[in-house]
């Protein structure tokens, strides 16, 4: 566990906010909060400077009050860091990460589409995964939602 | 007129052309599809042929739940198909939507949308079972079965 | 109740592909891409919010049929991801099995794949082969778990069904006549100047374009990149196995065939140690029906490619959340960047080189002509055809090669 130790303590001191927020939850797995506000600069750095060069997903959240999106990352001897942004529901708005990953477009689209989440700088593109006649105010994915009967209508 | 219609139909029975489609499904019967035309099964045997156009098929051989995206587009398939034109559902969710019944997005079943005439389950469905089922509709439209067998046919 | 005029989408001349969410809308001048967009959505069936509404052994079998050909792969993701949270500690002998089926799992895959290749550049007789070969491992499969595809060998704690001495030695003998038939693809990929000749400079991803539009699997590791999760992030019994991690470096189609190939005889070295050294011991433990509160990232290397389940559980016998991120996705920007700049008949091969696991039959290309803003749709089948066509005038003719291999075929 001596790799994982060394990444919490190393966002540790380089970032404050992050203080009782990260836990290792098993070997090579990092999981950590943060809020909107700080998430840029962690994020940055973790790409630069900690050579997290992967983004294998992004995962929606509906935790009730807040929405919320894991970025998880991974860097090439098999460490995944999991960094989890949360958000108020009422203005659950993020910027987008295709500066740094092209293919976080279509992650960003899932958010979109099935749980409501705006995304800023992203452009105009298709939706996914759902039609194009879904109506806009229904989201999925949310917890508040459920399939209504006739659903296959 | 009676010659005619009868070679048409042993043309049909003789060398049906199928159309493939897949509404949705997780590809497991369509490899199971694919792979039925592959020698250790070997469809083609029975004359039967993949075509690529709804135009020239006579059976319309479906997998899938039927997903919101694709349900215009199998009635479409289905409407350009020419007279007398039969549905195989193959597979447990093209027979009622398996696994993904009651899932939104997802129609659960061919015959919600379009009228099927053979019913092959399975998870997926084996290429015996496909075998089956297509050969036991072409035994249905030969002039000496008709009226005795009913569709639509269900394999069991 | 609605009528299915409520859902019409307008079909204009404007934008027929809206109807087709799988469907590729390419900007040509003359037959150069110039752009391609590519629309999805297609085989999207609700599954992450079916998973929320049941347990978590039924989602075992739910989570399996994302896809039909890696089905293992989903399963025992899924299966890692929940038995993680749990704290359970799965015996060795099931994590051994589990590694025996997801090799099996990887060889049928590959061999579907190189059928599908085959078919897609006219060597139509290499889908046969390829093909009546996979016959083999579904055999094995069925044998050993009870089913040929979607095998509902996992449980939640280990696996359903053991192995005994007579099925091992069928397994053995299955993989040494596959080895005897791979190295015979090997010989094909390399030898024959019309393969070569086909696949070469089609389909190219340069490593760092493959490293920041993160592609994953076979795709990536044919640019040179290696990432493979068995390796470098081990799970199931991987980190107790040798096996080496194919990479190559043509960065294009005849690089992603190469590396499949080479792959199964890496499965075939690592089912042989798999059950030269299978632990005794229990094949399952009781997992409760309550998962207590948690998250976890399960990754697998399935054929395609890495594949992600995040799981989280709330304490309940149902998940609160399931994320699953098919290895397919990762891939498909990639391919818009290795299309760019490309003639349209290298669409089919260069699609199919990725794996794409979804449906190989709906298929929509629509085509906009740039320089004489004409619109125009493509069935797969006709861009298939028209591929083939292209090729053959340029000297890249199939047919003979068809009929050479046909001859040993029937005898």
């Amino acid at each position: 566990m001596a790799r994982e130790e060394n990444i919490v303590q190393e966002l540790n001191s380089k970032f404050s906010f992050l203080e009782g927020k990260i836990r290792i939850q098993r070997q090579r797995r990092i999981f950590l909060e943060v809020e909107l506000a700080h998430f840029k600069e962690l994020f940055e750095y973790a790409l630069k400077n900690m050579k997290f060069s992967l983004l294998s997903a992004m995962t929606g959240l509906d935790e009730g009050v807040n929405l919320g999106c894991i970025y998880h990352l991974a860097s090439d001897d098999g460490v995944t860091l999991n960094i989890k942004a949360t958000f108020p529901k009422e203005n659950p708005q993020i910027q987008t990460i295709t500066g740094y990953f092209p293919a976080a477009e279509i992650y960003e689209r899932e958010l979109i589409d099935l749980f409501g989440i705006e995304v800023q700088g992203l452009g105009p593109g298709n939706r996914y995964p759902l039609t194009d006649d879904w109506p806009k105010d229904e989201f999925p994915l949310r917890k508040d939602w459920k399939a209504k009967g006739g659903q296959d209508a | 007129m009676a010659g005619i219609k009868e070679m048409v139909n042993w043309a049909r029975i003789k060398s049906p052309w199928i159309l493939h489609f897949n509404t949705g499904a997780c590809n497991a019967c369509d490899i199971e599809i694919v792979a039925s035309l592959t020698p250790v099964y070997d469809i083609e045997r029975f004359g039967i042929q993949l075509k690529g156009t709804p135009r020239h098929a006579d059976i319309l051989v479906c997998s899938g739940p039927v997903t919101r995206q694709v349900e215009d587009r199998l009635v479409r398939i289905y409407e350009q198909m020419l007279h007398p034109k039969f549905v195989v559902a193959v597979g447990t969710c093209a027979c009622s939507g398996g696994i993904f019944n009651g899932c939104y997005n997802v129609r659960s079943g061919i015959d919600k949308v379009i009228p099927v005439s053979a019913y092959i389950p399975g998870c997926p469905a084996s290429p015996k079972a496909i075998i089956d089922g297509v050969v036991k509709l072409l035994e249905s439209l030969k002039e000496e079965n008709k009226g005795k067998i009913k569709l639509p046919i269900t394999i069991k | 109740m609605h009528n299915s005029e409520e859902f019409k989408i307008p079909i204009g001349p404007q934008h027929p592909s809206l109807k087709e969410p799988v469907s590729f809308s390419v900007a040509l001048k003359g037959e150069k891409i110039m752009g391609v967009g590519i629309r999805l959505g297609y085989n999207h069936r609700g599954i992450e919010k079916a998973c929320e509404e049941r347990t978590y052994i039924q989602d075992i079998y739910l989570v399996e049929r994302t896809c039909g050909i890696c089905s293992h792969s989903h399963a025992t993701c899924f299966a890692q991801g929940v038995e993680d949270i749990a704290g359970i500690e799965v015996p060795i002998r099931a994590r051994y099995l589990r590694t025996l089926v997801g090799e099996l799992e990887r060889i049928h895959s590959h061999l579907l794949w190189l059928g599908v290749a085959g078919h897609e550049i006219g060597f139509d007789t290499l889908l046969m082969y390829s093909w009546r070969d996979r016959e083999v491992v579904m055999d094995i499969l069925a044998m050993l778990t009870g089913n040929r595809v979607n095998y509902g060998i996992n449980t939640l704690g280990g696996v359903r069904r053991d192995i005994n001495a007579k099925q091992i030695k069928e397994v053995l003998k299955a993989v040494d006549a596959l080895e005897e038939r791979t190295k015979y693809y090997i010989e094909i990929a390399s030898q024959e100047t019309t393969v070569i000749k086909r696949l070469s400079g089609v389909g190219v991803l340069s490593k760092e374009d493959a490293v920041r539009l993160g592609a994953v699997g076979p795709t990536a590791r044919a640019s040179g990149v290696e990432r493979d999760i068995r390796r470098d992030d081990p799970y199931a019994a991987y980190a107790e196995i040798k096996f080496d991690v194919i990479t190559d470096n043509h960065n294009d189609v005849y690089g992603r065939t190469v590396v499949r190939l080479k792959e199964l005889m890496e499965c075939y070295k690592i089912i042989r140690q798999v059950l030269s050294n299978l632990p005794e011991g229990p094949v399952s433990v009781k997992v409760p029906r309550k998962i207590p509160a948690g998250e976890t990232l399960s990754r697998y290397e399935a054929p395609r490619g890495e594949d992600v389940h995040y799981i989280k559980a709330n304490g309940t016998e149902k998940p609160e959340r399931v994320k699953i991120r098919a290895p397919t996705l990762a891939n498909i920007q990639a391919v818009k960047r290795m299309l760019e700049d490309r003639y349209l008949a290298d669409m089919p091969i260069v699609i199919a080189a990725i794996d794409p696991c979804f449906s190989c039959t709906d298929r929509l290309i629509s085509l906009e002509r740039l320089e004489s803003k004409k619109k125009e749709i493509m069935p797969w089948v006709n861009l298939h055809a028209y591929s083939i066509e292209w090729h053959r005038k340029r000297g890249v003719d199939f047919t003979k090669l068809n009929k050479k291999w046909l001859r040993y075929f029937k005898s």
